[in-house]
Parts: C-alpha cells; structure tokens; sequence
C-alpha cells in the first residue's frame, strides 16, 4: 500500500481550549506531515474536510481527537488506515489545566518549564505517527472451501431444537445421536415442566412433537446410534469421523500424554523425541490429528448438545438419607421412572405410595444443594410433588429444601403448585431418613415450624442433578494438537461452560458451540432457548468465517496472524499457549495455522521468543516503534526530568474503563503514556524491554482479572501475562533493575474509579526506586 | 429446643379452613411480613407466620387449639401488606370459625351454621317451633283484640317467647361453658408444650383477677384502636358491641318488671311501653346503634378487595342486621297502627332473637366467648397481652 498520509487535529471538547494546537501541529510537521485543525471534526464541516481529503488520495489519516471508542462509525473511511490519537479522554479531560497549569504568557518560551499536558499529547501524536508507519490494511483469509454443513452432537431436545432452528433458518444439518432413538432423557418422562404462558401446570413432554416436526425439514440428516470419532480442521472446513459407540477405528482421535507419562521413573521432564516416541506409543492404532480422513464428513460448524446423565450418589454418600440402604430412598430420576411407569408405588413393596418427601440438600451442616443442582432440580421437585397429588387424592408431597430457585416466570409454577393443600413445602435440614416399620421416617431441623419435625414417608426422593455429558468423555474429540476435550471444565464445575456471563454458548474451541445441560443445568423450556442462542453463534461462525472475519469477540475483524516460519525455532509456545488451540504443530514442531479457529488476540504474538508473528496491524514493530516514539526527558532537557512510564491497555476492559474515568473527570499521573493493545495475552516482553533500555522508569500492564474467575475475554491472556511479567522481573534483576519496575494490575471495566490509584501507586514505587539509570544511554 | 413433633397433615382441616375464608392460605411463603405488620406480634414467636405455615401443613391442633388466632382483632394490616395475598387476617379468622366449630356440640348444628345449604333448616326450626308450640298452646293468635291499640303480646304471647328464648338462651350458655372448659384446657397445654407460659397450673384466683384486667380493654375496645388499616371497623364494631349491652339490659330490665309485674295486684304490665320511659330512650338508641354499626360493617366488607366475607361473616352479620332493623320496623309499623305488618315484623324479628341466642355458640358471635377466654389466659399466662 502505497500511503498518503494527512493528519487532523480537532479543537472540540476542550482539546483547543487546553493545548497549544499550533506547537502540536508543529510536532508532526517538523516530521513531514501535513496538518490540518479543525475545530470539531465530527461536525460536519470536519467530516466533510476529511472527505475532501480521502478523496484528494490520502488514505491514512491520524485524527487526533477523542477516544477510538466513540463515533468510530463517523471516522471510518474503507480502505484508509485510520489511526485515533484520544487527546479528549487521555490528556485533556483527565488532565485538567488547574493542575497541571498551562505555560503563561512569561513562560510561553521558558525552556525549563514543563508543561506536562502538552507533552503528554505531543508524545501521542507521535506515537499514532510511527504507528500508522509500520502497519498496513488487512486482506481477508479465505478458506479454498467451504462448508456450511452443521453438525449437531445430541439428539435430545437441545440438539433437535437447534437442529430446527438452524434448519429453518435454511442451513443443512446433521444430528448424531449416540443412543439408537432420538429423543434423550427428555422422553423418559410423565410430564415436563411448562413452556408456556401462564407457566402453571406441567405439561407433556414436547420432545415427540419435536421428533415429528424434524421429519418435515429435508435439510436435517439424522443419524442415530451414531458418535464423533474425530472432529479435525477448522470451523468451515471441519472434517468429521463418525463411528458406532464402543468401535475402534483408526480415526479415533488421539489423545495427549497424561502427566505421570511425560517424566521418566525420577520424575524429570522427557526429552522432546522420547515424548514423541511415547506419544505414538500411547496413541497406538490411530491416526495423527494432523492425518484427514479422507472418508470423513465436512462440516461448517458444530453445535455440543450431549446432554447429561442423571448424578448417582456413591455408595455411602448420602447414607444419612438411607440411599443404598434401602431401595424407597430413590434420586429424582428414579422417581421419574417411577411415576412414568404408571401410580406411584413404594419399590420395597409395590405399595401404593401416598407420602412422598422430596429432599433438596443433603445437609450434614452446609446449606449446599447435591451436586450438579441448579433451579431445574427445585422445580422438577415441584413438578414431581404434583405426580403424588395426581394419584391420589390424599396423597401428601413434602418439598424439604434450602434453596427453592424458580427464577423468571417459573415463579407461577411454584406459586401454583404451592397452592395445592396436599403440598408441603419447608426450608429445612433433613438430618436423617431412617426406615420405620415398612415405610420410612424423615427428621428435619431447622424448619419452619419452629420446631424440629418428622415425617412418616413411603418414599423419598433425592434432589440429586444433572451431570454434563463433557464430564465422562470429551464428546468432541478434536483433533486438536492441546486435545480432544475442552480445558478448564473443573472451573465450571464440570460443565462445558466458556465464560458464561459475557460469551454464552461460545466454548474454548471456535466453531464449537455448546448448549443445554451441557452447559449448566437446565430445564426444557431453558435447553431449547440455550439451542437457538448456540445455533444462532454456528450461523454467525459460518457467516464469519465465509467473509475471513473473526467471528468473536473481535467480530469482524479481518486480520490472523503472519507467521514468518522460515525463522520459527520450533518451540511450540504458541502452539502450547494459544486460548483457543489454534496452533497444530507437525511432529518436528512447526506449527500449523487454523485461521478460522483464531480468535485475533495475539496471545501467540505474545509467546513468540522469535518474534515472528505479526497482524497486518498489529506487530511487534508497530507497537516497538510506538514506544520509542515516546520522548524521555533526561536531565539534558530539564535539571529535574519528569518520569516516563509506559502503561500497555487492555483493549477490553482497561482501556474503556480509563474513557469513563476520563468521562468523570478523574486524573491520573501526567508521565504515563498509554499503549492499547489486544490483549495482555499479546504483550511481547521485548515492548517492555525497549522501553526501558529507552530510559523509560517503569513499565505496567493493565488488564482484565486472571484466576478461576477469570475475565479475560480471551481466557487466558491475562493469566499468560502474569507468567511472563514474573519471569522478566528475574531476567531485570540481572540487568542491576529491579523487578518492581514491571507490574500488571487486573481491573473490571466497573473499576473505572480505582485507575487512578493504581497508576499513582506505581508512579509512587517508581519515584521511590529512583529514575531508570539507563536513562540517557 | 422445642420437641421433635410428627408431622400428620390434616388435608380436610386445610379444605375446611378454605370454605371458612382461608383459601388464600397455601399461598403464603413464609416472608413474615405480617409478623412484621402485625401490632401485637411477639418478639419470640412470630405471629401470624407460624399460624400460617402450621395451617398451610394442615396442622390443626396447633392452630385450633391454641389462645393466639384469638388474639388478633382482624385489623388487616398484615392482609394489606402481604406481598402474597395470602390474607393472614382471613386465615385467621377462618382459624376461629374452625376453633368455634371444634369445641361447640352438636357438631352438626355447628356444621349447619357454616353450611349456606342447611340455612333453611336453621330456619324452619324457629317457624315450625313457634307455629306448633303457638298453634298447641294457643299463645299466637292470628286474630288478636286490638281494642287497646297495638300490643304484640296479643299476637305473640310473652310466654310463647319466653318458652322458647329462655330454653335457648340455658342451651347456649351450656354449650358455652363446655365447650369453653375444653377451650381453656387445650390453650393451656398447648402454651405449656410451646412454652408461651410459665404457669403450669391455672389457678382461679389469679385467672378472676386476669378477667378482672381484661375487662376494661373489652369494653373501651382498645385493641381495635391499635389498627391502622381498618380503621373504621373500630367503631362499627364499637356500636354494634355496645348496642348489644344496651338491648340485654333493656331486655333483661323488661324481663324482670314484666313477670315481677305478675305480683301485682293490677296485674302484668305489658308493652309497648311509653316514648318517654328511660328504658325505652336505650332501646331506641340501641336499636339505631346495630343498625348503624352493622350497617357500617357490612359497607365496610363489600368495600374491602384484601379482605374475604366468607358465608360465616355475612351469617352473624345478617342475623344483628335483620335483628336491629326488624326490631326498629316492628316499632315504627306498630306506631304506623299497620297491624299485620307489624306482626309480620316482629314474628321475623323472634326469628333473629332466636338464631342470636340458639345458634350463638356455633356461630362468630361465639368469640365473645372464647376470645375473652383467650385474652383472659394470656394475661393470666403472662403474654402480656394487656399493654
């Protein structure tokens, strides 16, 4: 690209009232640039001047103005690079002149004063101007073909919801169920729980209807008694090897070494060709991931609908509550089988069972529910209280729980069959179930009656929960280089979750997207809306990836990353450290691109020790050159020279949250320069090396929470970042400096209030270790 | 700690609770906002939450059986605020009709007097007692001498009335007293088991003096002052109460002249007596007191959307109303000189008196009794009801 650069000040909100906008002029001229002001650039007066010019041939233009993050629709000019310079939110509002005070009139060519402000938005200018330099626009990738087939793995009523969502919405689909009939643990059931307006009854189970209504779409295949053997390639080219449950076939997907394998008898770390050797060894019969079948089925994209299975206490669990002991302490699923299989009778003795306690904790001191409860064992509870009272006339249900959750409109649910006087619902602790006589007696403390309570009961039922396929098996089976399964379900409590609050249905793995009790648990009603939300991401996948854009949560964006293999080492930390196992690396270690499965966060720009991955807009030069574009003042300038520290931003929360702090007027220390970038996850220690061999004072990370409640958009950035903040602090501590001129600080866009501090507080460190000595050098 | 109860839900007791005007019952979950409402709530024993949960578990005993239902004075402030609409002052209130059922017998007068269905044979027996006994006797007689101007003793003989109210009045007062004796044993266990008193024992001394305490709260109604929702119950029933006081001692006062007046040389002294008699003055203004108070009371009902009228409500309601009105319209149509309907009038209006007095221990009237009762123990029992 061949750039003709211009760039244009703005003067609006309060950026001319504050700086000499002929000396920041000044700055770029002297460089060559020509400048033009404006005194609003998103008037239309300034929309039409930056017209004139796009169409005068230039097409790459530094606005210095307000933030990247607003009016972006207003500064978009297709085909032009176009670099924002937020003088409004980083230098002038958060920078008020009252406390840092313009130059007057006496001062105006005092060289010894500081005007802080000043230099804050000149060193900016000067950064977007070594940026735009060094980048260049994105051309799209393009995969040579296509598939917009989507696989659907379950065939219960997530998987056949979303297999008809995405039927109607005109793409073909393919649901694999594993069992020899579709339908799930949904059509084993009396009733379900309501779906509709008023939410008072339960109903029948909708699942056959459901079933009918696919034989209508020619677009959905289905396979029954059918498995993923492998899933390999990436979304839009996924090539799939289905198999019968229990076979073994080449194609199996090859699973990673476990720890205990990868070290020798004394516990020390193999070497890489003894690994691989092992590897192979452990993976005996099948094929490598990087091996297609060429008989596999393609696909587009993937919707992980697998279901779940019932929880089965272990023996003992619960043996305060009598299950194991004796066979009428039931799980609520047992209880289900019980009431579909006609009235309900005690299973001891086949008698008709009329007092039915309906346990939702199992107590022994904690308030905790069973294991993989959620509000859908609450209201199945309901649901299944209601069965006694069908029965019989003067059948009783007590509900004993800790937590009653009937969230939304399921509130009528609970209110209705609250309303039933044959229905008796207590907080409570059940401390024992004990047999009594041929029936059973349930003690309970801590109700409300008052007083402590017992319960002669013919049957009692457990409200135990809903445990995610993903729990006993990877289900996917990618052939994956980082595995076949999803990581960090542990953090999740097992489910195949991602970061549920801000990214639903979105997995570890692009182009896969999980639904239903998979996820979490959930009920009927909420396992359809869960298949259309995933059905809904695996059109946009395909859409996406059709265009060569990323599909989330960049969105849109049409970079991937370069890698300049002829200088690749093959040390495998990108491929290791990708978030999203993007990287596949060949047996000597080179690793293989997927870019429809990349996210766009850099994380490998990050890892590279070579330095060879790079976006078209965003590299290691790019941000290199920012940071030495920024001026340290030394005491050549200045008998007593301002510190210069340099603040990488993560684009996600930190950035934004330093706009709103600006928005309220918040100040933070003048000698911090600013550079946004993707993700902690991208930050190459060599930005942070530059900057302090350029003499700057200290160098700090912000960005989003690590941990295992993470909030990193990209999972793993942040936590990355840490690794690798750690590990420089060992390597500056040989250089004579000292580790503290490193940090990373985790804030939540909400934390908008607290920068201030943080960034005063490592001003303050830094003041205290004294100006970087290599200043000057 | 209190003991470990076994819980036997009674389903029939929470069925029944709903004809009385409880069905909102089930509704409730416990939030114990009317705890919070309630003026007379304890500290330690969150009333009326705990009557709510224990009647919602269909668990009679505790509920029936116990002084604290009685207690309230149905001001509504927790049905008001209830976020539910579980109407605890209902509830409440259909616990006592359960309670006056519970402890009055025959159990199946109590049964009729809740039954809209057996109304009319709650009717027929006062008509068919008064024709047969009249017609046998020949104490009612149809075609009276009017010569001396309008005198219903001449129609109805006072002695057919007596028969009949005397008897009636000897069967309510027992039926009361039994069924008051169980009533007090029972709240009396049931305060010791939930450790609402300290007194293991009710000793008769100490319980006069607690009536004795009580008795000026009654009569000034000073719970009901303690409402803040419904507020203009206070002096409909005020009136109503009051006006009952007024017409016994006018009924008694003309009880006691008349068959004392049999001493007489000159013989009986009959009504109607004169307008400017003293005794008469209260009658009338008695008399325009029930009709007003409960003429206010049943404004009040049909103007209230959070509170329930369920039959047993406009039962005792309707009996005072027609009892004032056709008292009054007996007077007036006699002064009227309007003979058959004023006999009409007051054969009606014997009608009621006998519905008061037979049917008073099985229906809300009865709560003069028992929530006395109650009040009574709980100032005995050391509730401190009484502020």
């Amino acid at each position: 690209m061949n750039k003709k650069y211009g760039v244009y000040i703005c003067e609006g909100c309060g950026i001319g009232e504050s700086l000499n906008i002929e000396k920041l002029s000044e700055v770029a001229e002297d460089e060559g640039y020509a400048v033009k002001t404006c005194p609003a650039l998103c008037g239309k007066a300034g929309v039409e001047l930056l017209q004139k010019e796009v169409a005068g041939g230039v097409n790459t233009l530094v606005l210095a103005a307000c933030s990247p993050r607003v009016l972006y629709d207003t500064f978009r000019f297709d085909g032009c690079i176009v670099e924002r310079v937020n003088l409004r939110e980083q230098v002038v509002w958060s920078h008020p002149r009252a406390t840092w005070p313009a130059p007057t009139e006496a001062q105006k060519d005092d060289e010894t004063f500081i005007d802080h402000v000043q230099m804050m938005a000149s060193d900016y200018l000067m950064m977007a101007l070594a940026k735009v330099k060094k980048i260049d626009l994105p051309t799209a990738f393009k995969l040579e073909t296509l598939c917009r087939k989507i696989l659907v793995i379950g065939g219960g009523i997530t998987g056949i919801s979303a297999a008809l969502d995405a039927a109607k919405a005109g793409y073909e689909v393919t649901i694999a169920e594993k069992e020899p009939a579709l339908g799930g643990n949904a059509a084993k059931w009396r009733k379900q729980l309501p779906t509709e307006y008023p939410y008072e009854k339960s109903m029948a189970p909708v699942i056959q209807a459901k079933i009918k209504e696919l034989g209508s779409f020619p677009n959905i295949q289905v396979k029954t008694a059918t498995v993923v053997a492998r899933i390999a390639g990436q979304p839009g080219d996924f090539t799939v090897t289905f198999k019968k449950p229990g076979e073994k076939i080449e194609f199996d997907v090859p699973f990673p070494l476990p720890p205990e394998m990868k070290v020798d008898e004394s516990g020390k770390e193999l070497e890489s060709e003894k690994l691989h050797a092992r590897y192979l060894e452990y993976n005996q019969g099948r094929q490598d991931i990087l091996t297609f079948d060429p008989n596999g089925e393609k696909f587009g994209a993937v919707v992980l609908a697998a279901g779940w299975r019932p929880y089965q206490p272990q023996e003992n669990e619960y043996a305060h509550l009598g299950f194991g002991i004796t066979p009428d302490v039931v799980t609520n699923a047992q209880f289900e089988q019980i009431a579909a299989a006609g009235k309900i009778k005690r299973p001891s003795d086949g008698k008709e069972a009329k007092s039915v306690v309906f346990i939702q904790s199992p107590g022994q001191g904690g308030d905790q529910d069973f294991p993989y409860a959620g509000s859908v064992t609450s209201l199945v509870a309901l649901k299944q209280a209601k069965y006694v009272r069908e029965d019989y006339a003067d059948g009783k249900a007590y509900i004993i729980y800790q937590h009653m959750r009937t969230p939304g409109l399921t509130e009528n649910f609970y209110k209705a069959v609250q309303q039933d006087p044959g229905v008796f619902l207590t907080k409570g602790q059940v401390t024992q179930v004990a047999p009594n006589g041929a029936g059973l007696i349930v003690n309970a403390d801590d109700t409300l009656l008052g007083q402590p309570i017992q319960i002669k009961a013919d049957i009692v039922v457990l409200a135990t929960g809903m445990v995610p396929a993903t729990k006993d098996d990877p289900v996917i089976n990618l052939a994956y280089r980082q595995g076949p399964g999803f990581r960090d379900n542990a953090l999740f409590n097992d489910y195949a979750d991602s970061n549920y609050i801000c990214f639903p249905s979105e997995t570890q793995r692009t182009g896969i997207y999980a639904a239903g009790a998979i996820r979490r648990s959930l009920s009927t009603e909420e396992s359809m809306e869960d298949a259309t939300g995933a059905a809904l991401k695996a059109i946009q996948c395909l859409e996406s990836v059709n265009r060569g854009v990323s599909v989330h949560p960049r969105s849109g964006d049409l970079t991937f990353p370069d890698f300049f293999f002829q200088r690749c080492t093959q040390c495998k930390r990108c491929t290791q450290e990708c978030p999203f196992g993007a990287l596949d690396d060949d047996e000597r270690g080179t690793p293989k691109t997927n870019p429809t499965r990349c996210r766009r966060c850099g994380t490998c720009m990050g890892a590279c020790p070579e330095r060879i991955i790079n976006f078209a807009n965003y590299s290691i030069d790019s941000i290199s050159s920012m940071v030495k574009a920024i001026k340290v003042p030394s005491t050549d300038d200045f008998d007593e020279p301002p510190l210069r520290v340099l603040g990488l931003i993560c684009e996600n929360d930190a950035y934004p949250a330093l706009d709103i702090a600006a928005l309220n007027r918040l100040s933070w220390n003048a000698d911090v320069r600013f550079v946004p970038v993707r993700c902690l996850g991208s930050v190459n220690v060599i930005w942070i090396k530059d900057a302090l061999s350029k003499g700057m004072d200290g160098v700090f990370l912000m960005g989003c929470k690590h941990g295992d409640d993470y909030q990193c958009h990209f999972v793993k950035g942040s936590e990355l970042a840490d690794i690798r903040v750690r590990k420089i602090g060992e390597a500056l501590s040989s250089l004579a400096l000292e580790p503290e001129r490193v940090a990373q600080f985790q804030v939540a866009i909400d934390e908008y209030d607290k920068i201030p501090q943080m960034v005063q507080g490592f001003v303050g460190t830094i003041e205290g270790l004294g100006p970087n000595p290599f200043k000057g050098f | 700690m209190a003991e470990r109860i076994l819980v036997e839900p009674d389903l029939k007791f929470i069925k029944d609770l709903g004809i009385l005007g409880g069905d909102d019952l089930k509704k409730c979950y416990q939030c114990a906002t009317c705890s919070v409402a309630c003026p007379i709530s304890p500290d330690n024993k969150p009333f009326p939450r705990k009557e709510m949960i224990a009647s919602s578990w269909g668990l009679k005993d505790k509920v029936v059986k116990s002084a604290d239902p009685w207690l309230c004075h149905n001001c509504g402030d927790c049905s008001t605020r209830c976020p539910r609409k579980a109407k605890p002052a209902d509830v409440l209130a259909a616990i006592r009709a359960q309670a006056i059922v519970e402890y009055s017998r025959p159990r199946w007068l109590a049964e009729a007097v809740n039954d809209p269905k057996k109304l009319p044979i709650l009717i027929a027996i006062p008509v068919a007692l008064f024709l047969v006994v009249g017609s046998i006797t020949g104490l009612l007689n149809f075609k009276p001498d009017l010569s001396g101007g309008i005198a219903h003793y001449k129609f109805f003989s006072t002695w057919l009335v007596d028969m009949h109210m005397v008897p009636a009045m000897l069967f309510a007062v027992t039926v009361l007293a039994l069924g008051l004796k169980r009533f007090v044993g029972d709240i009396h266990q049931n305060a010791l088991a939930e450790g609402k008193t300290d007194q293991q024992t009710i000793e008769v001394a100490g319980f006069v003096q607690a009536v004795i305490r009580v008795i000026p709260t009654i009569l000034t109604h000073k719970k009901f002052s303690e409402c803040t929702e419904n507020k203009d119950r206070y002096i409909a029933h005020f009136l109503t109460f009051w006006s009952f006081v007024g017409l016994f001692i006018v009924t008694s006062v003309i009880f006691l002249v008349l068959y004392g007046s049999y001493l007489l040389p000159t013989g009986p002294l009959h009504g109607p007596w004169a307008q400017i008699n003293p005794i008469k003055w209260l009658a009338n203004i008695s008399g325009i007191a029930l009709i007003v108070g409960t003429g206010m009371m049943i404004k009040s009902r049909l103007n209230k959307p959070d509170q329930k009228s369920a039959y047993k409500d406009w039962f005792l309601i309707g009996i005072a109303f027609g009892l004032g009105l056709t008292g009054m319209l007996t007077e007036l149509t006699r002064i009227a000189g309007w003979a058959p309907v004023t006999f009409a009038m007051y054969f009606l209006h014997l009608i009621c008196i006998f519905f008061l007095i037979a049917y008073l221990p099985f229906t809300k009237l009865a709560h003069l009794a028992y929530r006395t009762a109650a009040m009574v123990y709980s100032e005995y029992a050391g509730r401190k009801f009484v502020k």
